[in-house]
């Protein structure tokens, strides 16, 4: 397993925040101190290992004290947390493959651990009109919940279904990349809780190496449908820090086949909505000046 | 080739390839008729400026009564907008930040510029139907110069809202943007066309046929954002329905009033008048059904039902 921890030694001093009455006052219209800049890191998730143990799922719970979202089963194989959700920040995936007598491919059961996928150029962070949906200091995907005013714009602008908005306290919720794990020079509690390295955490450019070394291994054992999936940006999509190996269609993993930023159309969009106006204000004025003595 | 052993299982060798992937926000009829308040306020507002830019002897009138009504339609549309997010302090969080790569935020800040000159010239109207004082032209001028253009971005941004999403059916609506901002401004011709009829003043005539040409574009508008729809609408379970209430919304909204208007017109004023007012109501009815329609889609299940079958791997 490659995935290791940090010195806690090595993580900078966050500088010290002002205090007092002006201080609470002007706060808000006060320029904030960013933290420098870290090194990008995120999710290389290899599906070809991963045993559906569920251990991400309940580490996950346990660290960010999520509470249960009730047991029910739902008859869809071992998936019984059924999707992403508010209070469910991993969700383990369950595909069965059984092959009919006489068939040619063998069977295989297929699983995966979902997450928020830590889009490079992230459509919610886009849509978030409070600034609540940020790139932190590792460029992770983070959501400050105090800030959220629960539109679920960022909800309708994933691609990947994965924000969720609580019906506890009105806020959109999804994986942090266990960010206060990380500040403290840990890796995150699924990464960490994996039995079988299926999450490796650590700098995405040492990951994608990693990913790329693993495909090349499959190929050679006889596995040439396995691939890396949002490891690398598309024609209509950035790249993701939270990617995967994959050895099926995305869409059977419950993957988008072809991600869309939406924000690609968004200046088309105006212009249109610019044009409906105008056309309906210029036809107006038009029949006043012809009609009016 | 391996098949599911059980193909009417849900979770079989397709996996989840039938499910949809995205997630609808919690968007429903609240949100409907924000957009219907929206378009009504904004739509009025611009129709009402540009009738005082024209010629204000004719309109001023009706101007005078369109500005306070133009801001009692902000202040629903804005009421709807904070009981659609829940608690009251949440709207103004969006006024924390200015972030114009997210429609929500550019739309809000129009809002909020677009109420000011608004308040203003709806102060100004009723302190002069007081007859507390007269206030300078320059004043007016102003604030209508300033407030077109945020009335316009309070149009623009609801529609690019929404198909800046990744919701079936939203995300590829291309024209809904200039659908909405196209049928704001019917609306608010619409509106104007009633006030004029209820005040018993103002080129009637002129803003009659207008309207009528308006509803004419409008429907070409509409008729481009159905197209876009339908294929996802489709795909839908109650697909049909959704289908249906477009339709009807077209009919209601533009085919109707637009029959009754060309009707009223060769009336006597009284019953002109009141078909007039038949047709805005009729031109509300029908543009709230297509904007509820629209916010519900992603609401309704797929209607594949269908589940795929392993072929082996991809």
């Amino acid at each position: 397993m490659n995935a290791r921890e940090l010195e806690i030694s090595a993580i900078p001093e966050p500088a010290e925040t002002p205090s007092g009455p002006v201080a609470t006052i002007l706060g808000p219209f006060l320029p904030v101190v960013r933290p420098e800049p870290r090194t990008p890191t995120g999710f290389y998730t290899d599906t070809t290992v991963c045993i559906g143990c569920k251990a991400c799922e309940v580490a996950c719970k346990q660290w960010n004290q999520l509470p249960s979202d009730g047991l029910n089963w739902s008859g869809d194989s071992y998936d019984n947390t059924q999707a992403l959700s508010a209070t469910s920040w991993r969700h383990v995936k369950f595909i069965e493959q059984f092959a009919s007598a006489g068939a040619d491919a063998p069977s295989r059961w297929l699983m995966m651990s979902d997450v928020c996928k830590h889009c490079s150029a992230a459509p919610c962070q886009h849509a978030c009109p409070t600034g609540a949906i940020i790139y932190n200091e590792f460029s992770n995907v983070y959501i400050q919940p105090d800030i959220c005013n629960g539109c679920a714009y960022c909800i309708a602008a994933c691609p990947f279904g994965v924000i969720t908005r609580s019906d506890l306290d009105g806020h959109a919720h999804k994986c942090t990349l266990c960010y206060d794990r990380q500040r403290d020079g840990l890796i995150p509690a699924c990464a960490k809780a994996c039995p079988t390295a299926s999450i490796q955490f650590g700098p995405i450019d040492e990951l994608r190496d990693r990913a790329h070394r693993r495909i090349e291994e499959l190929n050679s054992r006889g596995t040439p449908s396995a691939y890396l999936y949002g490891e690398a940006p598309t024609a209509t999509y950035s790249e993701l820090h939270s990617f995967y190996l994959l050895v099926d269609r995305p869409s059977t993993y419950g993957l988008p086949e072809s991600p869309f930023n939406p924000w690609l159309r968004m200046r088309g969009d105006y212009l249109r909505s610019l044009l409906g106006g105008l056309a309906a204000i210029v036809a107006m004025i038009l029949v006043w000046t012809l009609r009016m003595p | 080739m391996p098949t599911c052993t059980d193909p009417a299982s849900p979770m079989n060798a397709a996996g989840y390839a039938s499910r949809r992937v995205t997630k609808p926000p919690n968007w429903h009829e609240l949100v409907a008729f924000d957009m219907l308040f929206n378009n009504m306020t904004t739509g009025l507002f611009v129709v009402a400026a540009a009738g005082d830019l024209v010629s204000r002897p004719a309109f001023g009138p009706l101007t005078r009564l369109a500005y306070p009504m133009a801001l009692l339609f902000l202040t629903i549309d804005l009421a709807c907008l904070v009981l659609d997010l829940g608690h009251r302090f949440r709207f103004h969080h969006m006024l924390r930040v200015f972030k114009p790569s997210s429609p929500m935020s550019l739309g809000t800040w129009c809002l909020t510029a677009y109420s000011i000159p608004l308040g203003l010239l709806s102060t100004i109207e009723v302190l002069e139907m007081a007859g507390i004082r007269e206030i300078p032209a320059w004043m007016r001028l102003a604030s209508i110069t300033t407030g077109i253009p945020f009335a316009m971005g309070a149009a623009m941004y609801k529609g690019v809202l929404f198909s800046t999403t990744s919701q079936p059916g939203w995300k590829d609506s291309r024209w809904l943007g200039g659908y909405l901002t196209n049928s704001a401004i019917a609306i608010g011709c619409a509106e104007l066309l009633a006030i004029a009829d209820l005040a018993g003043q103002g080129p009637v005539r002129a803003i009659r046929t207008s309207l009528l040409a308006l509803l004419a574009i409008n429907l070409g508008f509409l008729a481009t954002l159905i197209v876009e729809l339908r294929p996802a609408i489709r795909t839908l379970k109650g697909g049909h329905r959704l289908d249906l209430m477009l339709t009807l919304g077209a009919a209601l909204g533009v085919w109707v009033p637009a029959i009754l208007i060309l009707v009223s017109g060769t009336m006597p004023t009284i019953a002109s008048a009141i078909i007039d007012g038949i047709g805005m109501v009729l031109v509300l009815a029908g543009n709230f059904l297509v904007r509820r329609s629209i916010v519900m889609l992603p609401h309704h299940e797929n209607d594949d039902g269908i589940v795929a079958r392993w072929d082996g791997g991809s």
